[in-house]
């Protein structure tokens, strides 16, 4: 049951509510994959990301705000400026709830003021506020002057940060407690509107069709999840939890990917946290599991937001900095300027590779020295690239960018565009194929096969089976499962940390909505989602040779638990593309795949190839 | 010869063989803490029993065979149906997966045991070359 959308042009000031299209919830749920039905006739090759006309959509799920199981998601779509493909990130918080309770479930905006604004959304009511005085600031920052500005408790803010202003392709938005949309560069879009940020407050119940047959559901829902081994993990732990055993088994990155190993003295990891500097923990709306920490680095600055796994393993491992402290202050200064803390711990890394190797020296970076585990000289890449000054200016392209523009494009791990997150193909073969096809580049969110290869965690009802970490093409179909899946729970929009059973997920959604439901329709509505943004990324230019990895993945480890392995990415991707039922040579659909999954309708050019 | 698991026998075996394995010592040379391995009743199995283990720097100082009611509190309470705990003595259920997955619950500091994988991956390497029958 969808809310009405409010539809914002920014270059007029129009405000107006739009229904979205009821056979359109019906396939496609909500969130990113209601998004990419939305937003299919409006991504043309020609449009550019940052120009007026891109639009830019935060859209909320079924199930947000019902206090379900780690449902209290949304999601913001554009065309990403990273990628120049499909731009999806979703986030956790307290924004998307709070829009439904003021009676929306969306938010379209397009155009782009001439001054900077932010938007005031209230039970019904919208305004448009000039915000030239938060020009600059930190989203934290924000969120303060914006709940003095309108006196009310309890408002919500969505916000962008400095390099969100300056289009930083990486830029991300922030909201409440450090709960980011980071990747692909939705914050850069909104910045390209001037829009700071959004605020957010509604006193209204989030609307399910049966809220008495939901609850008994949900209970037994919440239970199962606080309960389980996982949660409990993640709770006690963060969300690097598991960084001693990734190391282990050679899945944890080191050194831009070099290196297999850091060894048991080696301590950057959610362990050492809980023993250390955590005082506390934080949800998001309704979460049972709690994986935010919180703590305190006895600096004299109080509590705040320590790091999570991406974060981790990006300042520490990925750089070789073994001071827990200067890794949290690190992503700390991501959050505050607005920046993406995997993409930007990515090309920093890149950097320091290239340093180490003599591609670029001092004259390249400014005088700077990027000497591996130095993290004063990784926080100044932070600040010159938000800014986009001097080095920073080169950094801000991303890593694609920035190794092309030293002739090394192919040292960039990154695919398409999108700079990898940090689990290692050849820790996790799995990963091969989730970074390779993803919608939106080397992105661990569209299929964490890690916890598949490494957990075990196969996912009962989803028909996986488990194979070894390191094996090969029999996985592929259980790979395009497993995104079918994930791409269903970034429709709910459902935290991939919940461990859910498929068949209690399906209990949620027809209690609460009064549907029927099973797996396997909600399986087709994610591969049908999963096969629509392909054809959308098609029209955006992408081809069967952008299937693809980095140079790094392909070559093999040196030492550590994962030694020598090397991922058969040819052979899992022919298998891929025939569990897909794609055709082999163009990594199209076929007509026959897209009449399966009710996409006939889709515009594509030699679509009888 | 292979001993019936669960069984004192059995354990008494998994703890010499402990006190023996040269890279048991070296691996866990750093682990300090008692455990109880649960082994739940299931349609194989007809009494929930528990196998404790005092493990302390790469040695097993002591094992007990506990029968309820009797019961014996550990640092690490690790329980599973039986039917689990063949599968990893077997080598078809990697422990840690189990845990991620629910196979195995525990109770204790998590912490350490994340910090202490390779320990937990060796310690499961000597039970299943322990022989035993079931």
């Amino acid at each position: 049951m969808l809310q009405p959308i409010l539809k914002v042009d920014l270059t007029s000031g129009s405000i107006v509510e739009e229904t979205v299209p009821a056979d359109w919830v019906r396939d496609y749920f909500g969130a990113a994959s209601l998004a990419a039905r939305m937003l299919y006739e409006h991504l043309a090759p020609e449009l550019d990301p940052l120009s007026p006309e891109a639009p830019l959509l935060f859209l909320n799920g079924p199930l947000t705000g019902t206090a379900g199981p780690a449902v209290g998601r949304f999601v913001v779509c554009a065309r990403s400026p990273a990628t120049g493909l499909w731009g999806e990130a979703n986030v956790g918080g307290f924004w998307g709830p709070e829009l439904r309770r003021a009676g929306y479930d969306g938010l379209w905006i397009d155009g782009a003021s001439v001054n900077p604004v932010y938007l005031w959304i209230r039970d019904g009511l919208v305004e448009i506020r000039p915000a030239a005085e938060l020009w600059g600031a930190s989203p934290y920052a924000v969120q303060e002057v914006i709940a003095d500005e309108v006196g009310v408790r309890g408002v919500r803010v969505a916000s962008i940060g400095p390099a969100g202003e300056n289009r930083v392709p990486f830029a991300l938005i922030l909201c409440d407690h450090g709960r980011v949309a980071g990747r692909t560069g939705m914050g850069a879009v909104m910045g390209s509107k001037r829009l700071k940020a959004v605020a957010v407050k509604g006193s209204g119940q989030v609307p399910l069709i049966d809220w008495a047959a939901y609850r008994p559901v949900r209970s037994v829902a919440n239970r199962e999840l606080r309960d389980h081994n996982q949660s409990v993990v993640l709770r006690d732990l963060g969300s690097a939890s598991g960084a001693e055993y990734f190391d282990y088994l050679g899945e944890l990155p080191k050194k831009y990917y070099q290196s297999g190993e850091m060894g048991p003295g080696y301590h950057v990891s959610g362990c050492t946290v809980s023993e250390t500097i955590l005082k506390g923990v934080s949800a998001c709306h309704g979460c049972v599991i709690a994986c935010g920490r919180v703590v305190d680095l006895n600096d004299g600055r109080g509590r705040r937001k320590g790091a999570e796994y991406e974060t981790m393993a990006g300042f520490g491992s990925n750089l070789m900095i073994e001071d827990l402290d200067a890794v949290t202050r690190l992503g700390e200064r991501c959050d505050e300027l607005g920046l993406d803390s995997i993409s930007m711990s990515n090309v920093t890394g890149l950097a320091f590779k290239l340093y180490d190797d003599g591609v670029i020296g001092e004259a390249e970076t400014g005088g700077l020295a990027l000497d591996w585990g130095d993290a004063e000289s990784a926080g100044a890449c932070i600040e010159m690239t938000a800014r986009r000054d001097g080095f920073g200016e080169l950094l801000a392209l991303g890593a694609r960018g920035f190794g092309r523009h030293f002739g090394v494009e192919e040292e960039a791990v990154q695919v398409n565009g999108l700079e990898a997150a940090y689990h290692d193909p050849r820790g996790s073969s799995g990963m091969a194929l989730s970074y390779a096809t993803s919608p939106r580049g080397a992105c661990h969110n569209q299929s964490d096969f890690f916890f598949v290869d490494i957990l075990g965690q196969t996912v009962d009802g989803l028909g996986l089976t488990f194979h070894s970490r390191h094996a090969g093409a029999e996985k592929a179909g259980d790979v395009a499962i497993h995104q079918n899946w994930r791409t269903l729970n970034n429709a709910l929009v459902l935290c991939i940390f919940a461990e859910v059973p498929p068949e209690r997920v399906v209990a949620l959604l027809n209690a609460a909505l009064g549907l029927d439901e099973t797996v396997a329709s909600l399986l087709l509505a994610g591969e049908r989602a999963w096969n629509l943004k392909r054809v959308i990324n098609h029209r955006l230019g992408l081809t069967r040779a952008n299937d693809r990895l980095p140079k790094a993945f392909l070559e093999p480890m040196p030492d550590g638990g994962s030694a020598g392995f090397l991922p058969d990415l040819q052979g899992m991707l022919t298998a891929y593309y025939a569990a897909r039922g794609w055709d082999p040579e163009t990594g199209r659909p076929t007509p026959g795949k897209l009449e399966e999954l009710g996409l006939d309708w889709v515009e594509y050019e030699n679509r009888d190839r | 010869m292979a001993s019936k698991f669960p069984s004192a026998e059995w354990l008494n075996d998994l703890h010499n063989n402990l006190n023996t394995d040269e890279r048991y010592a070296s691996v866990a040379s750093k682990w300090e803490g008692d455990i109880s391995l649960v082994i739940e009743t299931d349609d194989r199995f007809p009494q929930t029993v528990t196998c404790y283990l005092d493990l302390w720097h790469g040695r097993s100082r002591a094992v007990e065979y506990v029968v309820p009611p009797d019961e014996k509190p550990a640092a690490f309470v690790i329980s599973a149906p039986f039917s689990n705990w063949v599968r990893i003595l077997e080598g078809n259920l990697n422990p840690i997966q189990a845990m991620a997955t629910m196979k195995l619950k525990v109770r204790g500091n998590m912490a350490y045991i994340m910090r202490n994988v390779p320990t937990v991956l060796d310690f499961t390497r000597v039970a299943q070359e322990t022989p035993h029958h079931v």
